[in-house]
């Protein structure tokens, strides 16, 4: 069975259509990218999918049930959304940063989290290597350790969908890197189903099963990498030249800096 | 943890050591011995006036610092206090009012017919505050701007009143303003108790979710937080107090600013310890502002508004210059 569905998904602005209408079914295991240009509403997508918003039409089906009747927190125990990376001052410890993804399980009544949310917090952090930054204040970190913290606080939640939007944006060679081999070493595990909106297209076609072109909020192209990865879809959807670049086995779709786009 | 905890401890002393002390203390050091034998003047104004208003004082600095600091957290604000959204200026309105009108002395519930204006005031502003919190499309930040817009208003309407008024009433007027807490017996404090045990029995309950906003609204919902139904339950809870002490004591600032700062510093930023540390510790300071307040310049008092902003400023500028 389908783990997420989407059909006939729209989400309106006021009287501007962000998003759809969009028709996809995401399967349980599979990795899902979102590519688009800016503005072409991947993240509102994103969060459509996440639960984070309710569908203007259509709906949104988690395990076949809608999403919007899920009650917050067991959507939160199955759906982990981790947002792009902003400069915001969060005054928290990593440690206070992963415990807090613990909360869809805990009560109201609980005076401290239980040994198993911080069993599940330590596992995390072991999973992805910070456990050495645990009692480190968030704002001492760089970009890429603050990234791999909000990661490993995704897992600690511990969903089996994991949803990141662009987590590699602003990040710079080393970092890209280390977060780029996070996920992929997420996927081989094959221990979620991730959806992951991204600008690296390289990172994208290497890491999933499939891509979906998104532009305007409607979908181009929803395909195996290889073959959304062609330049007439790029043109199509980024309004910019691209040209196929070969080296070793691999085949990259890159910007033609030299050309400029077809009429 | 264990220093945190010897901090809270001290707190916890503070704080009874205010609730023991303050009474004793003023323009008479009154003796425990007259405290406890009745018939003398001593235990008459121990236990009639001073008692209760040192109680009133940790009511109400408590409740202030309490709803300060949720309002900070709930608005990722700093700058955020218990009348951002306008509560105090609808309150000051409703007394003004009242005092133009030429209120009596008349009282309901505990109230003299002033504090039921401005009570009102409170609960006209803050009804209209939660409608638009109501609102899906009505973000947290355009809710602060919201509350501003309120109280500039308020505050227009105000000065309206006050230049019409005449001199006696303008005095009244500007000296409500001041806050104060100068009671007999126990009426304010009744009326009260009931609106802070409340509104700091919501925040409490709501901890958990105080503690994930200070990761960001995007990633607190979602970890599964009710966004709209934690906001308007804090500003229910908050305003509800908010609007029941100002109708007694009047718009006392800075505890409900510098307060849950000055403890957020000293014990870090989970709610189920901090929203008790800002009942004892914005109640001990108030306390201790009105003892200062009635004895410095004795026979005459200074106003407890005027004394929380001297002593609360410089130190709060001495804890920023100092903290690391």
């Amino acid at each position: 069975m389908a783990l997420l569905r989407a059909s006939a998904l729209e989400w309106w602005v006021e009287a501007r259509r962000i998003v759809g209408p969009v028709d996809l079914v995401i399967e349980p295991g599979e990795c899902l990218g979102v590519i688009g240009p800016n503005g072409a509403g991947k993240t509102s997508l994103l969060r459509l999918m996440a639960g984070l918003e309710r569908p203007s039409a259509g709906t949104v089906e988690l395990d076949g049930r809608e999403l919007a009747r899920w009650p917050a927190k067991a959507r939160a125990r199955r759906i982990a959304y981790v947002p792009q990376l902003r400069p915001v001052a969060v005054p928290l410890t990593v440690r206070e940063l992963l415990l807090s993804a613990r909360y869809p399980y805990l009560s109201a009544r609980q005076v401290a989290p239980a040994a198993s949310d911080f069993e599940a917090v330590g596992q995390a952090a072991a999973q992805v290597g910070i456990t050495a930054l645990l009692e480190r204040p968030l704002r001492e970190l760089s970009g890429g350790e603050r990234q791999t913290a909000y990661i490993a606080a995704a897992l600690a939640q511990g969903g089996d969908l994991l949803v990141f939007d662009e987590p590699t944006t602003h990040l710079d060679a080393g970092n890209r890197r280390r977060v780029a081999s996070l996920l992929l070493e997420l996927r081989r595990q094959a221990s979620h189903t991730l959806v992951v909106a991204t600008h690296d297209l390289r990172f994208a076609g290497r890491l999933c099963d499939r891509l979906l072109a998104l532009r305007d909020g409607r979908v181009v192209e929803c395909a195996a990498p290889a073959e959304v990865l062609q330049p007439a879809i790029l043109e199509r959807l980024f309004g910019a030249p691209f040209k196929l670049w070969r080296e070793g086995g691999e085949t990259l779709p890159v910007l033609d800096l030299e050309r400029s786009v077809r009429p | 943890m264990r220093t945190v905890r010897l901090r809270f401890g001290l707190l916890t002393a503070f704080w009874l050591a205010a609730l023991i002390a303050a009474p004793l203390l003023g323009k008479h050091v009154i003796g425990l011995a007259a405290v406890l034998g009745p018939g003398s003047a001593e235990h008459v104004i121990f236990w009639h006036i001073r008692l209760p208003r040192v109680l009133l004082a940790l009511a109400a600095g408590g409740a202030l610092a309490a709803s300060g600091l949720a309002f900070q957290t709930l608005f990722r604000n700093p700058l955020a206090e218990p009348y951002t959204l306008g509560v105090a200026s609808g309150a000051a309105l409703g007394a003004v009012a009242a005092i133009e009108l030429g209120a009596g002395g008349a009282t309901l519930l505990g109230l003299s017919s002033v504090g039921v204006s401005s009570f009102a005031g409170a609960a006209l502003v803050s009804l209209l505050i939660l409608g638009l919190a109501a609102r899906r499309r009505f973000t947290t930040a355009t809710l602060l701007l919201a509350g501003i817009a309120m109280s500039l208003t308020c505050s227009a309407l105000i000065l309206f009143l006050q230049y019409r008024a005449d001199f006696t009433q303008s005095f009244r007027m500007v000296r409500w303003m001041m806050g104060g807490l100068a009671v007999v017996g126990y009426r304010e404090v009744l009326w009260l108790a009931p609106w802070v045990v409340a509104g700091l029995a919501v925040l409490l309950s709501l901890r958990w979710d105080l503690n994930l906003l200070l990761t960001g609204e995007e990633v607190a919902a979602s970890r599964g937080v009710d966004l709209s139904r934690v906001r308007w339950l804090v500003l229910l809870a908050a305003s509800g107090m908010v609007g029941a002490l100002v109708a007694v004591v009047g718009p006392i600032g800075f505890v409900g600013l510098i307060v849950p700062h000055i403890l957020r510093g000293w014990l870090g930023h989970d709610h189920l310890l901090l929203l008790p540390a800002c009942v004892l510790g914005g109640g001990a300071f108030l306390a201790l502002c009105d003892l200062v307040g009635r004895t410095v310049i004795a026979p005459a008092e200074l106003p407890v508004g005027v004394v929380t902003a001297l002593l609360g400023g410089p130190f709060f500028l001495w804890l920023l210059l100092t903290r690391r």
